[in-house]
């Protein structure tokens, strides 16, 4: 199946180049499907109980590569293929009005698909060099993907801040592996998983941070997140859906995995981890709601969603290194199903994101308003997972964040004073990242969809095609469908729960913890749903006769309203950067009018992140400054930059022969 | 009951924290007057009748009806305006009491202390931080000496919860600081109060060597 | 079951006890106690006005808000008796169908595209996210006194006996109360009274609705009183049997109304910049409640 899997990828990245444009997104396509096809096999069989492994020769350098296809990686597997085959749908009607750039169009299929086969590789590879390789390919193709409008200079720039930041995560991976094989001599996760059984305490817990760290980079964990607002509203719509769907995710794949070989110390690690995700969910959201740009914020809830995952973990960790089972799956079993929640939602929100960008080449909120009578499908697709990603019931992000409170609270039942106050610290996190969210969204389709238009657009603005409505429809499906029968996607869960908690009660815990709360809920979603309709159908029968009449919006007297004077996004969260001020950052630009008749006023706002200012803007500036001193160094003459290199080279020889006489002279000394 | 109590301190310290005016700063000073009063009544029970009259005499009158009383008269006789003028928001500041609180309880927890009682130990605890933030973030002059009284505060009930065993001695301590702080405030206020308007912190910066 | 329908018959008579207080306290006779009912019928019987500007979402919204709040009554347990739904954590459940009604009654004021109802909802989602940690952690108080996390084993199993847990009950009681009115929006934070719409929050936000809708929004607005009221009660009967019980609810529903009519009587609405800390001061309190419930169980080492 490898191989099949291997040639497929191959034969289509070398035949893209030299079909016709219209063939190449079909192409890609199929081979993804294809792939995912032969892959969802295998992961299923995994999911339940028949893991799947393999071992190839290699070469010398590498050894033996492992690919090892478990439960947890059939999970990611999944979820990969699920995104990537809704998102190729999407991306292939997307990328319509792009016919005219055959080439550009060719890479970027052929990135797409390496970037496909990349995340599908990492989930199995278990060869620290290989995963390296594959991890590297991954960012590469991502890099590619997310400057397709390379013309604009924000997009390059957007991607070469991806590019440094994931060579940064790499840079710790490299570093971890490396150390890993110092001390083991080989590459594989099975040895390395051999010897830290043995190993515990500090070297541990140091190993896994390193490998925590650059994970933490791809995932976006604040304070390794400043990459992801740019990335993201620059790529294109598919892309950022997949990028923020599922390639972040690979970066709590990794977490995860690293959890499963290296076992470090789990409850320090838990608690750091719990930390880290609070800080970064309220972080991300906290941002979130100040943006304007539509992909950008949701960007920003990437972070935050990232963070919940986290949360998840946490508690899993934890429950691991105190012995408390029922946490430690409650744990684990909110953060997986929370990959896959998010995975849906935020895909299913840059995908109607896009479809505003393609009918009104806008991304700025201020400037949109009353899509929703353009656009009704696509502002109902984006209700609803603005709903889900908010956490209410009855869709799929209530269900995670439930799983997730009811083990904040069943561990709150036997904790003593200091886990305690982590739990209140967790609690109160969630319960204002589910505030804020709800903040956010109301605001983000309220001002996109709702009221009337702000600006005028000389163009005709109109919803995109059925077809790439399609895998929308699919992806809110799921939304759904989760929402509602909770309890059959959580038996999913248990073979990758299990692996985690490394212990086989999982499945009893499910069965007397889990399930009969997610009937209830199951039922009670229902029964919201019945509640509803009879309701609206009471409404709808009472007020059939009744006079309905329908005139302007009650303006308080007034009788000229305008577009413009309608709530602006800015206003709508004005209370809330006044608040927060001090949290937040943000760049105006105003002129105040004045008099009985004044001139013309604006006011603009720039959001910025303030720990990008202090960790990154900061410590570049003063490097540069530092460096800009030996600036007289560069003086453009030939000669001199020779006589550099002739310096270097000499001192390079000479350094070691003159530290070895420094050492002799001191010797020498001694002596006296 | 003394629990209750001292929870109730707890919330007048909140209360202190989003209070906009300095009248209600001196009102809640009142009622923790009277509050450490009926926790002297309750908690020292064991001591002799005298001290504890002393005791009671010194928090009713002196915490509850005196310095209030004194306070307003300063605040009437210098045209001292009603606003706290805070450096940092009430929200912020509120949220910091909070957290100052959720310290003090862990670091109550480190404390492997028999005779402690834990619940003065932290209410004492955030008394006093508490009294050292209201220094830090309030403008005015007069807002450093009711920082100053709720720092008093804290400390005495820190000595209650061992009143039982040393009286007399934490208590002369307090009457003494008491003492100095108002005798400090009059002549501190009336001096400044009449040659400048606004009594202000920030003026006391020109002072600084440059 | 039981609770529904006692939650059915308060919520009917609780803003009328409210508003016939009110009157009493300025001196007038005031309506009568079932006028916010009749109210609420001659409304359904309107016809209605919808503006221009809105779609599909403002048609829905007060439907799926008052239905929200018919959810969680159901919820809401009396006693020894459950409530029609009881699950581990339905407490999480209640709050978020809650906030999910308050979701789509921001979004339809956002619909009507006026700037007086983008006001009302721009407050109305501040204040309801800085509410709501006061209540997680409340009830994650009575999970860790009682061991149990769902509303009907909680309240089963609280027992009121020393200083320290009647001290707890009445903070919780308090804390329960201002989140009543601020889920309300009554006095402190909103005056439901006021003429002037910069300074409504929930007020505005209805500007627009008519006829059947506004009187679902207006009905949803008596029971959730009721439903917080239902939930203070809870706190005090704990086990005692049917016969006192509900009496005792509706005494304790009574008394709850005329406070809160007293309330609005004697305080003034608070400045709007000024709603945020004191909101914020309930999660703060909540959390001495937590530290009060620790000493209870003895859990400081």
């Amino acid at each position: 199946m490898i191989p099949a899997f291997l040639a497929i990828c191959f034969f289509v990245i070398l035949t893209i180049p030299f079909v016709g444009v219209k063939y190449k997104g079909i192409l890609v396509y199929l081979a993804i499907v294809v792939n995912a096809g032969l892959t969802g096999y295998l992961a299923i069989q995994a999911l339940t109980g028949l893991p799947f492994e393999t071992i190839f020769p290699g070469s010398t350098v590498t050894g033996a590569i492992a690919l090892r296809l478990d439960a947890l990686s059939a999970w990611f597997i999944l979820i990969i293929n699920f995104i990537f085959i809704t998102g190729g749908f999407y991306g292939f009607f997307y990328m319509k009005a792009y016919q005219n750039q055959s080439k550009n169009l060719s890479l970027h299929g052929i990135a797409f698909l390496l970037l496909y086969s990349a995340l599908i590789s990492l989930t199995v590879i278990q060869n620290g060099m290989v995963f390296l390789i594959a991890w590297e390919i991954m960012a590469l193709s991502a890099f590619v993907g997310v400057i397709f409008e390379h013309e604009k200079m924000a997009t390059v720039k957007a991607g070469f801040n991806y590019l440094i930041q994931s060579h940064v995560s790499i840079l710790f991976l490299m570093l971890g592996f490396m150390w890993a094989a110092y001390k083991t001599g080989s590459y594989d996760f099975q040895v390395l998983s051999n010897y830290t059984t043995g190993e515990k305490g500090a070297a541990t817990v140091i190993l896994f941070t390193t490998f925590f760290v650059g994970f933490a980079f791809k995932a976006g964990f604040v304070p390794f997140h400043t990459w992801l607002p740019y990335a993201h509203p620059a790529a294109p719509a598919h892309i950022s859906g997949i990028m923020s769907g599922v390639m972040i995710k690979i970066g709590i794949f990794g977490i995860l995995r690293m959890m499963l070989v290296i076992k470090p110390d789990f409850a320090i690690i838990g608690y750091i981890i719990l930390v880290v995700s609070v800080i970064s969910g309220l972080y991300g959201v906290m941002l979130a709601i100040v943006q304007h740009n539509l992909k950008r914020l949701l960007a920003y809830h990437s972070i935050e969603n990232i963070g919940i995952i986290g949360m998840g973990i946490g508690l899993g960790s934890i429950g691991l290194g105190t012995g408390n089972l029922v946490l430690a799956t409650l744990g684990f079993a909110a953060a997986l199903l929370h990959v896959w929640n998010h995975a849906l939602f935020k895909s299913l929100l840059f995908f109607t994101a896009g479809n505003v960008y393609q009918a009104t080449h806008t991304l700025n909120i201020e400037q949109l308003g009353g899509l929703i009578k353009k656009m009704p499908q696509t502002a109902f697709l984006f209700l609803i997972a603005a709903i889900a990603i908010s956490g209410l019931p009855p869709f799929n992000g209530f269900i995670s964040e439930f799983i997730l409170y009811s083990g904040l609270y069943h561990w709150l039942l036997d904790a003593r004073l200091l886990s305690l106050v982590a739990i209140v610290f967790a609690i109160l996190g969630l319960v204002m990242i589910g505030g804020l969210a709800m903040l956010c969204f109301t605001k983000a389709f309220g001002v996109v969809f709702l009221g009337n238009a702000r600006q005028a657009f000389k163009h005709e603005v109109h919803e995109v095609s059925f077809q790439q409505l399609i895998p929308l429809y699919l992806i809110v499906f799921f939304i759904v469908a989760i929402g509602f029968f909770p309890g059959f996607f959580l038996k999913l869960l248990i073979e990758p729960v299990s692996l985690l908690a490394g212990n086989s009660g999982v499945a009893g815990i499910f069965e007397i913890n889990t399930m009969q709360t997610m009937q209830q809920i199951s039922w009670a979603a229902w029964g919201f749903i019945v509640l509803i309709s009879v309701i609206f159908i009471v409404r709808k029968l009472v007020s059939r006769k009744r006079t309905i009449a329908v005139e302007p919006t009650w303006g308080c007297g007034y009788v000229k309203p305008t577009a413009n004077m309608q709530y602006t996004a800015s206003s709508f969260i004005r209370s809330y950067t006044k608040l927060f001020k001090p949290l937040l950052l943000s760049y105006k630009k105003e002129k105040n009018i004045q008099g009985i008749f004044p001139a013309d006023g604006f006011f603009e706002s720039h959001p910025y992140d303030k720990l990008e200012k202090w960790l990154i803007d900061t410590p570049i500036m003063e490097f540069k400054s530092f460096m800009s001193r030996f600036i007289f160094l560069q003086n453009g003459r030939l000669q001199f930059y020779i006589l550099y290199g002739i310096i270097f080279i000499i001192s390079i020889i000479s350094i070691p022969i003159v530290y070895d006489m420094f050492i002799h002279l001191i010797g020498y000394f001694k002596q006296l | 009951m003394i629990d209750v109590l001292l929870i109730t301190l707890l919330i007048t310290l909140f209360y202190m924290a989003i209070a906009n005016r300095l009248m209600t700063y001196i009102k809640v000073l009142a009622i923790q007057g009277v509050l450490l009063f009926v926790v002297a009544f309750v908690q020292l029970e064991e001591i002799n009748p005298l001290n504890l009259g002393f005791i009671l005499l010194e928090t009713i009158v002196v915490k509850a009806i005196v310095v209030p009383f004194f306070l307003v008269y300063i605040l009437r006789k210098n045209n001292i305006t009603r606003e706290a003028e805070p450096f940092v928001s009430n929200f912020f500041s509120l949220i910091i009491t909070t957290l100052i609180v959720v310290l003090t309880v862990l670091l109550s927890n480190t404390i492997q202390e028999a005779h402690l009682d834990k619940i003065f130990f932290i209410v004492a605890m955030s008394t006093l931080f508490f009294g050292l933030y209201l220094i830090a973030t309030r403008r005015k002059i007069i807002t450093h000496v009711m920082g100053y009284l709720v720092i008093e505060n804290g400390i005495f009930v820190l000595s209650l919860a061992v009143g039982n065993e040393m009286p007399m001695l934490v208590n002369l301590g307090i009457m003494l600081d008491i003492f100095a702080s108002v005798l400090i405030l009059g002549i501190f206020l009336n001096k400044i109060g009449d040659v400048f308007k606004d009594v202000d912190v920030q003026q006391l910066n020109s002072l600084k060597d440059v | 079951m039981l609770s529904f329908i006692l939650i059915l018959i308060a919520g009917a008579f609780f803003t009328g006890i409210i508003i016939r207080t009110k009157s009493i306290a300025s001196g007038r006779k005031g309506p009568g106690i079932l006028q916010p009912i009749n109210d609420v019928v001659r409304l359904f019987k309107k016809g209605a006005v919808y503006s221009r500007t809105t779609s599909f979402i403002f048609q829905m919204a007060p439907t799926i808000y008052f239905s929200s709040v018919v959810m969680a009554m159901m919820l809401i347990p009396f006693g020894q008796s459950k409530g029609l739904i009881s699950f581990n954590g339905d407490f999480v459940f209640f709050a978020y169908v809650l906030a999910l009604g308050k979701f789509f009654s921001i979004i339809s004021a956002m619909d009507t595209g006026s700037s007086f109802e983008g006001m009302g909802a721009s407050r109305e989602s501040l204040y309801s996210l800085l509410a709501e940690p006061a209540f997680f952690i409340l009830m994650g108080s009575f999970a860790l006194l009682t061991g149990y996390t769902s509303f009907q084993e909680m309240f089963a199993a609280l027992h009121l006996g020393s200083y320290i847990s009647y001290a707890i009950a009445i903070l919780a009681t308090f804390v329960l109360v201002m989140i009543a009115m601020i889920e309300n929006s009554r006095m402190p934070i909103d005056d439901p009274k006021t003429h002037l719409e910069l300074t409504m929050i929930h007020e505005v936000m209805i500007l627009d609705n008519s006829g059947f809708d506004l009187g679902l929004i207006l009905s949803a607005g008596y029971l959730k009183f009721a439903l917080y009221g239902a939930i203070i009660v809870n706190l005090f009967i704990g086990m005692v049997p049917y016969p006192y019980a509900i009496p005792l609810f509706f005494i304790i529903q009574f008394l709850l109304a005329i406070i809160i009519g007293l309330i609005e009587s004697f305080i003034a609405r608070f400045r709007m910049s000024h709603n945020p800390q004191f909101i914020f001061a309930l999660t703060s309190v909540s959390l001495l409640i937590f530290f009060g419930v620790l000493l209870v169980l003895g859990k400081f080492i």
